[in-house]
């Protein structure tokens, strides 16, 4: 069984990019459900900027409701996206409050991306559904996202 | 990786996926014998046959020579579908929706704009918002007038005095999809749509100034205003936050569609709707409305390029001769009617990272291009070339008058980065002669030539295999990345 959040079974990397020509997919890893929503969050917001340039200095709560815990995750990086679209905001911190695999509840922290403070990575259109997948994996879960460029 | 997909070749530039297992038709993918290898690296093939799978699909799942590995469709394939049986998918036009490219032409020689070159990069790039998250701060457009861009696309553009009416000529249908309906878009989408409209945005779009640098065929250049040494500009965006929300949104409704009408899916990105229910005309009706969106833009740009160009080289609109030669969608699904078994057939055509190329004398071909065929743009890297081509009848007869859309990446932005790290892009382009001006560094280093294909490689094929015709190959001088 997965332990819940406890430190001792978290992996040592988060997520790393998965082969993909055109576009990026990101492997993520999590000891949780909950800890692999934060971490394939993290891993959206590393392909935009570097994360550890932003602050946490404002908050915003997001509410996301799909079919299944695989849709959920490509809903959750879409509405991120979304805000960014809409007000620039980037998470550089993200807390998972409640789960189920058909409704996500979770608070995101970080401010509002400057092009002269944070540098400009790579431009995400959309978290897609190719090759989407959630499976679980050494005492946790595993994640795999593909992301169009 | 993938799987090894049975490939068999046809003649010189075409090869065919045997119908097997639970394929509807062929596949038929047009490349040359040195492109095989890198076509079978990854699982382009493997989405081409899933293509084949959807109902009512007519004639074969096609893919064009820039053919690589996308999400759900390939980038690079077309597919059409009869109205009666066959099927609509947001997957199959691609997030980008109606993402595109503009070509203008000038009066102007190289040597003419050369002292100011520098600062009319510059310019450009001041003038028009790129990168990350760019938005207008200067135009955020309220709801009702959202709606009308979603309306009528470049035409409110010239309404408002972005361009003019000539332009409209020379715009894939007169820069304007029938039947857009707005209210069939989200609230979401039209949020994202506010502030972007006039913006680049990021990734692999661009505004380039460069030059004729090759022709291929005198007369149709001719007819298309195009001579050696000629100042020409390109515009390479789409519909932005706006289009990306509206694909999101109906891949949703297309996912309970699919299991609603028992669309078998192979890949759940393939998802679609029957072209005549309720769902698949709904995302026509948005689509539409985010696709006008983007010619709104390129319109948009395409004006504020002219205005840069005015200023910075202090001539006139009649000097400076900035025309716009042709506007194309490479990323769209379109109701069009083709000839199928001998019979005339109205289908949804998607068109992912593909081009219409229609013939000459296509009534959708506008007046001044008749006796050429339509105008086709294809861009190449930042770094070696782009080319001119016209539509043709074979295009027409073989795929639903579609050819190829651009170089396609050979390696992964990763790849790139790889690659790129320890040298300086900009300054190995200043040595090119080639100014280039990006957002942010990592655009500028993920969009490295070698990042992609040899693009005169797939013209090479698209005009062999008589999909299309070369007509010029335009260098560039200075580029302004997204």
């Amino acid at each position: 069984m997965p332990a819940k959040g406890s430190k001792g079974t978290r992996p040592k990397t988060k997520y790393r990019p998965w082969a993909h020509t055109a576009d990026l997919g990101w492997r993520i890893q999590g000891g949780t459900l909950e800890e692999l929503f934060e971490n394939a969050a993290q891993a959206l917001v590393a392909t935009l900027t570097d994360r550890r340039t932003l602050r946490s200095r404002e908050v915003r709560e997001i509410t996301v409701e799909a079919p299944d815990k695989e849709a959920l995750l490509v809903d959750w990086l879409n509405h991120l996206l979304y805000l960014f679209d809409i007000e620039g905001f980037l998470g550089r911190d993200f807390k998972v409050l409640s789960l189920t695999p058909r409704r996500l509840q979770a608070q995101a922290r970080g401010e509002i991306f400057e092009p002269t403070r944070h540098p400009e990575k790579t431009g995400v259109k959309a978290a897609t559904y190719h090759h989407l997948k959630i499976t679980p994996k050494n005492e946790g879960w595993q994640a795999t996202v593909v992301l169009d460029l | 990786m993938a799987t090894q997909i049975k490939l068999r070749q046809v003649d010189e530039y075409r090869w065919e996926i045997p119908r097997e297992g639970k394929m509807r038709t062929r596949g038929l993918i047009f490349a040359s014998q040195e492109m095989i290898p890198k076509i079978q690296e990854d699982q382009s093939l493997q989405q081409v046959a899933n293509v084949a799978t959807l109902p009512g699909i007519a004639g074969a799942s096609l893919a064009m020579p820039d053919i690589h590995w996308g999400y759900g469709f390939p980038i690079g394939g077309v597919a059409a579908f009869n109205l009666e049986e066959g099927v609509v998918s947001p997957g199959g036009v691609g997030y980008d929706i109606n993402c595109g490219v503009r070509l203008l032409r000038t009066n102007l020689r190289r040597a003419e704009i050369e002292p100011r070159f520098a600062e009319l990069i510059n310019t450009l790039f001041r003038n028009i918002p790129s990168g990350l998250g760019s938005r207008r701060k200067d135009l955020k457009l309220s709801m009702p007038t959202l709606k009308e861009v979603l309306r009528y696309g470049s035409q409110w553009a010239v309404k408002q005095g972005y361009g003019s009416a000539a332009d409209l000529e020379h715009i894939e249908a007169r820069g304007r999809i029938e039947g857009a309906d707005p209210d069939l878009v989200s609230e979401f989408a039209m949020n994202r749509g506010k502030d972007q409209l006039g913006t680049l945005g990021s990734g692999n779009h661009f505004v380039e100034v460069g030059y004729v640098a090759e022709i291929y065929d005198e007369a149709v250049a001719y007819a298309l205003g195009l001579y050696v040494g000629q100042v020409t500009i390109i515009v390479h965006t789409g519909s932005r936050g706006l289009g990306h929300q509206v694909c999101d949104d109906y891949i949703k409704v297309m996912l309970k569609a699919a299991a609603k009408y028992g669309i078998e899916l192979p890949d759940r990105q393939l998802c679609c709707a029957p072209l005549s229910s309720p769902e698949g005309r709904q995302y026509l009706a948005a689509m539409a409305g985010a696709a006008n969106y983007a010619f709104a833009n390129r319109q948009m740009i395409t004006h504020w390029v002219r205005e840069s160009c005015e200023q910075v080289l202090q001539m006139g609109p009649r000097d400076l001769g900035l025309e716009l030669v042709y506007d194309v969608a490479h990323n769209i699904a379109k109701i069009e009617e083709h000839v199928v078994n001998g019979k005339w057939q109205k289908l949804c055509v998607h068109r992912k990272g593909a081009t219409r190329a229609f013939p000459p004398g296509h009534p959708e071909v506008p007046e001044a291009y008749r006796q050429t065929g339509q105008p086709v743009l294809i861009p190449g890297d930042m770094g070696r070339y782009s080319f001119v081509l016209v539509g043709t009848e074979k295009a027409l007869e073989e795929t639903f008058g579609s050819t190829c859309h651009g170089a396609g990446r050979q390696m992964s932005r990763h790849q790139a980065l790889k690659v790129a790290r320890g040298r300086d892009i900009i300054k190995e382009m200043a040595a090119r002669d080639i100014i280039v001006r990006g957002a942010g560094r990592g655009t500028v280093d993920e969009e490295i030539s070698e990042a992609y294909k040899d693009v005169e490689a797939v013209v090479q094929v698209a005009h062999g295999a008589g999909i299309s015709r070369k007509v010029a190959k335009l260098k560039p001088l200075g580029v302004m990345k997204g």
